[in-house]
């Protein structure tokens, strides 16, 4: 399975819906602390017969200051969203040439951008969540915010927008709450208390548009039903550190596939008794970015502090040529 | 969808304020309420919302914690941050709010900008020392550095004028106090003078008396004169060490003034690197909660988890699993460690580059896309896709082949890398491809996803033939008790039931179509089964 090296230590990585094999990486010099970033867009060449080059990069765009994370937009294919630790959101157009980008510059959050998240129902809005403690909502085509969602006590990790309701959203925060959300409320429909520790990823089930993820510092993660939000459905345990990022698989309901500090990537299925599925780990440095394409079932890709980006398919080692 | 939205409103509001009515029959209440206010075309209301009715006793509990005098003293955000931790719904927090009264909030979040010339000394100087404190605060640092300067500035404005009234009244009192010298000294200056003259004039003739007298009128006019230069020097010495020491002033303000700017950005700049430190590695907050940081989790746990606390605030508290659950914090990488103690050094790391990320042209028209938003796995075979951004979606039937694996082929007709799969999953893979690939031109298509188990094919002939005999013991046997006739539904429901079971463990292994036939033939039987009976 190839590798990619980037220059910097990788933060986020997402598969386009659109093509097969392209992916963004979002990267950060100096693990993020402080130094320049860079945003790239690679291509799995679908050749095996060209074996020096199974993964290359198609271009690649430097920002001032660390990209946190990406998302591809759901309704123009050549759009990328950037959540960038200034505080900016930029946006970017890979039918354009790297001199005439990003097309936006969104600077409205006074903190780091941890987080975007593209709509996947209505695709005409973007989320971004930062330390500021708040969620701004976004169209492509207006330079400001259309909704500032302030009601966290600390750093918002991560959004996801709901697979099957075009206005529900979560929020997973370091406060220790989870939030969901409506663009149509005034103000959170829901405070999940979900962990003791501080939340770090939150994703919605694409087949039961009532549950939820959320993954936490303690190195759990737990799957919730809105429904009754008292007790969580499964609590996954395996982890060695705090688990980084959570993300529900497009193609198996009960799947779910993570990524932590203890430097794996796991698989899960937290509708088995035996929940744990597959573990890789293949990184040497802190697994940051996960993400299962939505294109090919069973693809999964991965980045890290180690700098580099694997892209397997399931139950394949990483690591193998 | 316009009136679930007014309708959740309604019902949130209702909620909360029935119990403050009608604690006991809360529940009772709230049942009716939240039916009777949800007329809408759904049935059930937005699971996204909460609808537990409010539980009093964790109100009662959020009371007592809110009226202990520790809690008093913290931040109104805090508070509530720590109950919604504590699993309290919004109603409820609400609810405790409204029955605490609050009084005046000393060291909120929201801190008065404008401080009144009466409280000036007062608010100044509290604010002066809750300025280092603050500043620590991440969200609190810039409205608090807007305030503490205008408190500064303020402090500088009555200093001067303090110090220009200490100036006048200081001067007043050496003027006076030099006046009160300086003419006693001239008065005995002219006095000796005089004695002296007196003295000498018994010895003189008494015609220098006139001339005595022009000299001393010289002399005291000199002394006069030279008294009048030392009042004058004296007063202008007095006018120099005012103004040198009105200069002193500013330039004292002016130091402090630069001081505290470098102090802020110096916490500023500490805050921000704290900042990407602990959050970048969240992981590690478990430690740094020991060190006292913003995380408020421990500022609001420390001081209720020793005994002296009440036993009910214990029993809210006392929920969560004990602290020793700490997570232990990652192994950060050696490299990570040296550039976070150069960062907090003040260093610059070298491999940084000035980069220009700014749009070059922010009104770059957004392009047209080039390619139709594919359906996604899970939205195939439903019709409730949406059509609000105006693109034209495939049909569903083409949207699953080409959602699903397109499995592009290569010149030489192999499949790309990304798409061969591993032996052992491909065995179960590839069934679950070929039955739907089968199944994809009849007339059902059938979701990858979670199917509903169907009735059982019909693979058993024994099954059949049991569920079909039935019917021929009720026509001949009609004298049988009703038991029996129970005994006999029964008995068929059970080997429907094992039926079901058996083929639901063996997984779906025949066609969609031959399914639905099968399924509509056993209910024909089922009902002809149960009509009889």
């Amino acid at each position: 399975m190839p590798v990619f090296k980037v220059p910097f230590n990788g933060y986020s990585v997402k598969f386009s819906p659109f093509y097969e094999s392209q992916l963004a990486v979002a990267t950060a010099q100096n693990f993020g602390i402080l130094g320049n970033g860079r945003l790239h867009v690679l291509q799995l060449s679908p050749s095996p017969a060209n074996p020096g080059q199974p993964i290359s990069e198609i271009s690649s765009f430097d920002t001032a200051d660390g990209v946190y994370d990406c998302c591809w937009s759901e309704s123009h294919d050549s759009l990328i969203v950037a959540a960038v630790a200034d505080g900016s959101v930029k946006l970017y157009d890979l039918s354009l040439p790297p001199t005439a980008n990003p097309i936006r510059s969104l600077q409205e959050h006074t903190r780091e951008v941890h987080s975007v998240d593209y709509n996947v129902v209505r695709k005409d809005s973007f989320l971004s969540s930062s330390w500021d403690d708040t969620v701004k909502l976004w169209t492509v085509d207006r330079p400001s915010s259309v909704r500032t969602f302030k009601e966290h006590a600390y750093c918002v990790y991560s959004t996801a927008w709901n697979p099957r309701h075009a206005d529900v959203f979560a929020s997973a925060s370091g406060d220790c709450t989870a939030r969901i959300w409506d663009v149509r409320e005034p103000a959170s429909t829901m405070i999940l208390p979900a962990h003791e520790f501080e939340i770090l990823s939150c994703d919605w089930n694409k087949y039961d548009d009532c549950v939820i993820a959320t993954a936490s510092v303690d190195k759990s993660i737990k799957v919730w039903d809105v429904r009754s939000f008292r007790v969580p459905v499964a609590v996954l345990n395996g982890h060695g550190y705090a688990v980084r990022k959570v993300k529900f698989s497009p193609h198996r309901g009960s799947v779910i596939a993570s990524c932590s500090y203890d430097m794996t990537v796991c698989l899960w299925d937290y509708m088995v008794e035996d929940a744990l599925i597959g573990r890789y780990d293949h990184h040497t440095e802190f697994t940051v970015g996960v993400d299962m394409s939505v294109l090919v079932e069973g693809l999964l890709a991965s980045t890290g502090w180690d700098e580099l980006v694997y892209v397997w398919q399931h139950g394949m080692d990483p690591r193998a040529p | 969808m316009g009136s679930q939205s007014d309708s959740t409103p309604n019902s949130v509001d209702d909620k909360a304020q029935n119990p403050a009515s009608q604690p006991s029959e809360s529940t009772v209440n709230q049942g009716t309420v939240a039916k009777a206010d949800v007329p809408n075309e759904r049935a059930t209301p937005s699971p996204f919302v909460n609808s537990e009715p409010i539980r009093e006793e964790q109100v009662q509990n959020a009371v007592k914690f809110l009226s202990h005098p520790k809690v008093r003293g913290s931040p109104v955000m805090y508070r509530r941050s720590f109950l919604e931790r504590k699993g309290l719904t919004k109603e409820e927090i609400d609810d405790a709010f409204r029955r605490v009264p609050d009084p005046t909030p000393s060291a909120t979040a929201s801190q008065p900008v404008v401080a009144n010339q009466d409280g000036q000394l007062n608010s100044s100087s509290a604010i002066q020392q809750q300025v280092p404190t603050q500043t620590l605060q991440r969200a609190q640092a810039p409205s608090t550095g807007s305030i503490s300067r205008l408190g500064l500035y303020q402090f500088h404005w009555s200093h001067v004028l303090y110090a220009i009234g200490f100036l006048a009244v200081s001067g007043a009192g050496t003027a006076v106090l030099l006046k009160k010298t300086i003419i006693p000294r001239l008065k005995s200056w002219i006095r000796k003078v005089v004695l002296k003259e007196e003295e000498g004039e018994p010895l003189v003739e008494k015609g220098n008396a006139k001339p005595n007298l022009a000299e001393e009128a010289a002399a005291a006019a000199k002394a006069a004169a030279a008294a009048a230069a030392d009042v004058a020097r004296a007063s202008q010495e007095m006018l120099m060490s005012k103004t040198e020491e009105k200069r002193y002033f500013s330039e004292l303000t002016n130091l402090l003034d630069v001081q505290i700017r470098e102090m802020k950005t110096m916490s500023n700049a500490v805050q921000k690197l704290q900042d990407k430190g602990e959050s970048s590695i969240p992981g590690r907050i478990a430690t740094r909660e020991e060190d006292d940081h913003r995380v408020s989790v421990v500022n609001s746990r420390q001081p209720y988890s020793n005994g002296k606390v009440d036993n009910r605030i214990d029993s809210v508290i006392s929920s969560s699993p004990p602290s020793s659950v700490e997570p232990s914090a990652a192994p950060h990488p050696k490299s990570y460690m040296e550039i976070m103690a150069m960062v907090q050094r003040g260093e610059r790391p070298s491999n940084i580059r000035e980069i220009n990320d700014q749009p070059p042209n922010p009104n770059q028209p957004v392009p047209n896309p080039r390619l139709v938003p594919k359906p996604k796995p899970w939205e195939v075979g439903q019709s409730q896709s949406s059509s609000g951004s105006g693109f034209q979606y495939q049909e569903s039937s083409n949207g699953f082949t080409s959602g699903s694996q397109t499995i592009q082929l290569n010149a030489d007709g192999s499949v790309p890398w990304w798409q061969q799969k591993n032996a052992r999953i491909t065995e179960i893979e590839s069934e679950d491809e070929q039955n739907i690939r089968s199944s994809v031109p009849s007339e059902k298509p059938v979701q990858r996803s979670w199917v509903p188990p169907q009735p059982p094919p019909v693979a058993m002939a024994e099954a059949a033939a049991a569920i079909r005999q039935p019917k021929k013991p009720l026509l001949q046997k009609e004298q049988l008790t009703d038991d029996h006739l129970l005994g006999r539904a029964s008995e068929v429901t059970d080997e429907l039931q094992r039926i079901t079971k058996i083929s639901e463990a063996g997984g779906l292994e025949a066609n969609g179509g031959n399914l639905a036939n099968n399924a509509s033939e056993i209910q024909k039987e089922e009902e002809q089964a149960y009509t009889e009976t």
